[in-house]
């Protein structure tokens, strides 16, 4: 039940508030945003994913002005914790990604947490990953009704093709 | 006429004029003013496209010079209670507020010892002729640092004449460094969050490292708090071009 509707309105107020203060809400999605970067598919809660989301997509339209940029060498070494990521970032990540134009992140929610919390979580993905698929695309059960029609039809077609 | 030798000189055309195209330049210092460009946030773009067609219209009739925070203006607004029906005030321009029709620009001066501030509102109609004098800009985009400095750094002479300025100069920035009151101030300008670089602090070296605990070097890298305005100014600019030619 709605215990306040107070509680819930944030006059416009976009940033969650993670850790004890800004600078430690910064390093902790600091620590997901490098995380992501090294293994490409991380399961965190899913507001932390959501926020690291952002930073992440930034952070490769950093990465695809090119390493000769002083700004993006600046970003990408605060940014990354681990240094050998940079690297990653400006030769992998931004050749990869340099015919789209945005969302190179795949979120998607999963089962709550087992431990006590019961916590909301997430698996962030950067696309085209080597690792397998989550979601494998299904094609729809040849026994629906518009299938078994469309497939009546194409008989049909052949029979008259073949007479 | 004869020559020395005789003969009659050889027809020696004048030169020809040297035409320096001074088109070039022109596109490339393209301003566009401040409010026409709509902060962050989640309104509809419709209600910013019609203020910019009733901003448009204003200008039209009436010419809004170009000029940023460091001018020094003069604005006649209409004034009933005057003889002549208008007041005239000279100051240097030390903020630029507000968006869309509301859009401000605060003008400062020092009148007999008394230091007068005055907001007027770029697109109201009471304002008659806004005459830009001296064209200077300075190293921080808010002057309001003025209040708090010597009172010299805030007078201008009210029967000034204008400046006469080049077309297609770069506009000169000032680097003078203000002189301070001694404190108390209005604000903790020596805070990093004010980031003010024409001031010259007077202060303890104690005092100065004492205020950089409120910095926040996060800030800088914080990437979702920048605002890219290129795209957006370029549609605008765009639009104003094509309105302001019919």
């Amino acid at each position: 039940m709605r215990l306040s509707v107070a509680a819930a309105i944030s006059h416009g107020r976009v940033y969650r508030r993670f850790g004890l203060s800004p600078r430690s809400r910064l390093d902790l999605l600091r620590n997901l945003v490098t995380a992501l970067v090294r293994y490409e598919r991380i399961e965190t809660p899913w507001a932390r994913a959501d926020e690291m989301r952002g930073y992440a997509e930034r952070l490769i339209d950093y990465a695809k002005r090119g390493d000769k940029d002083e700004r993006a060498m600046r970003m990408a070494d605060f940014w990354l914790t681990e240094k050998d990521l940079i690297h990653k970032l400006f030769k992998v990540l931004a050749p990869r990604f340099q015919p789209h134009a945005g969302s190179y992140t795949r979120l998607l929610q999963i089962p709550n947490r087992d431990g006590l919390d019961r916590a909301k979580m997430a698996v962030i993905e950067l696309k085209g990953n080597p690792l397998p698929p989550l979601v494998r695309p299904r094609r729809d059960s040849d026994r629906t009704l518009l299938n078994q029609l469309l497939k009546g039809y194409r008989q049909d077609a052949q029979r008259a093709r073949g007479t | 006429r004869v020559s020395s030798d005789g003969k009659t000189p050889k027809f020696q055309p004048p030169p020809k004029p040297v035409i320096i195209d001074r088109k070039t330049k022109k596109e490339e210092s393209r301003f566009l003013s401040p409010e026409f460009i709509p902060p962050r946030g989640r309104k509809d773009p419709l209600k910013y496209y019609i203020e910019r067609k009733d901003m448009i219209q204003r200008r039209k009739v009436f010419n809004i010079p170009e000029f940023y925070v460091g001018h020094i203006l003069a604005v006649t607004t209409a004034n009933p209670l005057a003889s002549d029906k208008s007041s005239r005030f000279v100051g240097i321009c030390i903020q630029r507020g507000g968006t869309g029709l509301g859009a401000t620009f605060v003008l400062r001066n020092v009148i007999e010892d008394q230091g007068v501030e005055i907001c007027y509102e770029l697109y109201s109609p009471r304002i008659q002729a806004i005459e830009v004098l001296k064209l200077e800009k300075r190293l921080d985009e808010n002057l309001m640092y003025l209040r708090d400095a010597l009172p010299e750094y805030s007078t201008v002479d009210v029967n000034m004449k204008p400046v006469p300025r080049m077309d297609n100069e770069e506009i000169p920035v000032n680097k003078v460094q203000v002189r301070m009151k001694p404190k108390p101030w209005s604000k903790r300008w020596e805070r990093p969050k004010y980031n003010i670089k024409g001031i010259k602090f007077e202060l303890p070296e104690h005092k100065m490292q004492a205020a950089q605990k409120w910095s926040q070097p996060w800030l800088e890298f914080d990437m979702l708090r920048e605002y890219d305005t290129s795209k957006i100014e370029e549609k605008i600019r765009k639009e104003l071009s094509e309105e302001l030619e019919k």
